[in-house]
């Protein structure tokens, strides 16, 4: 169990995470790139470097507030066509970015006991951004893939191609993002956070 | 940033302003929920009255709230037309290759634009007339049942506090480091994917440290003034339920009613 001292320093800075994923949801700049008519996000990077910095259940909570507010966002101020008929399902735009920090905590803590840190590091952000990008287009072929024609009248049979397309365009240059920029920001952060401790 | 609408509280003595945050938070909600079974033109034209009404009611500029939709137009018009061609059933009028369209896509992606657009000036309506510390505090106070299934309420009602609190001074600060590093010669939003991701290293560490070094000492400040958490603190904002607030919500029963009757 944690002492009050040490449980409020972690609320402190879980809610300090939170405000910085509020804030790349409210500034574009540091949210998402956009490349044409397609945005890469920026936010499963707070998420990786939250769960790599401050463990795997604190990596789970910040997911959890992204997933809450993508998901209060498809209702009241959708991010893309797609999320105002996918977003609407908490079980597709919470249970992912939970699993994210599952993912990315848990993998980090595993992986360092084999592979230097800065590997971890690498290898965990990738897994995390992975785990975020395929279970929230598996979960959305899982559910529409038969039911949407009666509940949007959408026709989707091109479902399947344009999904995976978006795993090509979107999933694998975030990959890519986490990858490069996750093990820089961690360490930096660990540095800090020791210092402080 | 300065165009972002949502979110922002605008000061103002209306009824709307003074009724209680957690009767609108739970209204704002049944109404998402209402917008869903309005099925035909009678039932959208009933809501878009009520909307209207509401929105005249909290005594803010209406051009407000069209400039709040402007930034989502054109996202709304590409699910619209998604809606419109992709439809299939009813008469065809044109077709041409997976193309068509039919008068159910015309009618599914009307109803799909009114949709949107209550659901976004309620909500709206909601930012507008209530500060965050309203909204944690209504949030607070309805999760308060959860105690009970052992969810830590009071820390995520912290921490829900904390994070609205310092929205504003993240954004300027981030605002503060990109000019910083503008003046050493950065340059923002140019290039592809990857010089765009580098230049962000240097925005996303300072904004991580600084967030890191504010939690550390806010936590010594809250310990320093005896902060020790946990149910048994009192409270400074109290919130009062008016009867404005009772009439709300015989005003959205009543409304529930005229939907069910009208629904086609």
């Amino acid at each position: 169990m944690l002492d009050p001292r040490q449980k409020l320093r972690r609320n402190t800075l879980l809610a300090l995470f939170g405000t910085i994923v509020i804030v790349q949801n409210l500034v574009p700049v540091l949210g998402n790139i956009p490349i044409g008519p397609l945005s890469i996000t920026l936010i499963h990077i707070t998420v990786i470097v939250a769960a790599i910095v401050l463990g795997p259940v604190q990596g789970m909570t910040v997911g959890g507030i992204w997933g809450m507010i993508t998901f209060i966002r498809a209702f009241i101020w959708p991010t893309s066509p797609l999320a105002v008929i996918c977003f609407t399902n908490p079980l597709i735009s919470v249970l992912p970015r939970i699993l994210v920090g599952t993912v990315a905590g848990y993998g980090f803590l595993w992986l360092k006991r084999h592979f230097s840190i800065r590997k971890s590091m690498v290898v965990a952000a990738m897994a995390g951004s992975m785990t975020n990008t395929l279970l929230v287009l598996g979960q959305i072929y899982l559910f529409y893939h038969n039911q949407a024609p009666r509940l949007y009248a959408v026709d989707v049979r091109q479902l399947l191609p344009y999904l995976l397309g978006v795993v090509g365009t979107n999933g694998i240059p975030e990959m890519l993002l986490a990858a490069v920029t996750v093990p820089l920001i961690a360490t930096a952060l660990l540095k800090v956070l020791k210092k402080h401790a | 940033m300065s165009n972002i609408i949502l979110g922002r509280y605008i000061d103002g003595d209306s009824i709307i302003h003074r009724m209680d945050s957690r009767a609108k938070l739970i209204l704002s909600l049944y109404f998402i929920v209402i917008v869903f079974l309005c099925n035909n033109w009678q039932t959208y034209a009933l809501l878009g009255i009520f909307t209207l009404a509401c929105v005249l009611l909290s005594k803010i500029k209406m051009s407000f709230f069209i400039k709040g939709i402007r930034p989502l137009i054109g996202l709304i018009l590409i699910t619209v037309l998604l809606q419109l061609f992709f439809t299939s059933g009813g008469t065809v009028y044109w077709q041409w290759g997976p193309f068509k369209l039919t008068s159910f896509g015309i009618i599914n992606s009307i109803y799909i634009f009114c949709r949107i657009v209550l659901i976004v000036v309620m909500s709206t309506l909601l930012t507008v007339t209530t500060t965050p510390l309203e909204i944690a505090d209504g949030l607070e106070s309805l999760m308060a049942p959860l105690r009970k299934i052992k969810v830590p309420v009071d820390e995520i009602a912290l921490m829900i506090s904390i994070a609205l609190r310092f929205v504003p001074t993240l954004m300027d600060e981030t605002q503060k480091i990109i000019n910083a590093q503008r003046a050493r010669g950065v340059n923002f939003g140019e290039g592809n994917l990857f010089k765009q991701a580098k230049m962000l290293i240097p925005i996303l560490i300072p904004l991580f440290v600084n967030s890191i070094k504010r939690a550390e000492d806010l936590a010594v400040a809250m310990e320093a003034r005896g902060y020790q958490g946990g149910p048994n603190r009192t409270k400074y904002r109290q919130q009062h339920w008016h009867l404005a607030d009772t009439v709300g919500i015989v005003v959205f029963l009543a409304l529930t009613g005229g939907l069910m009757l009208l629904r086609g």
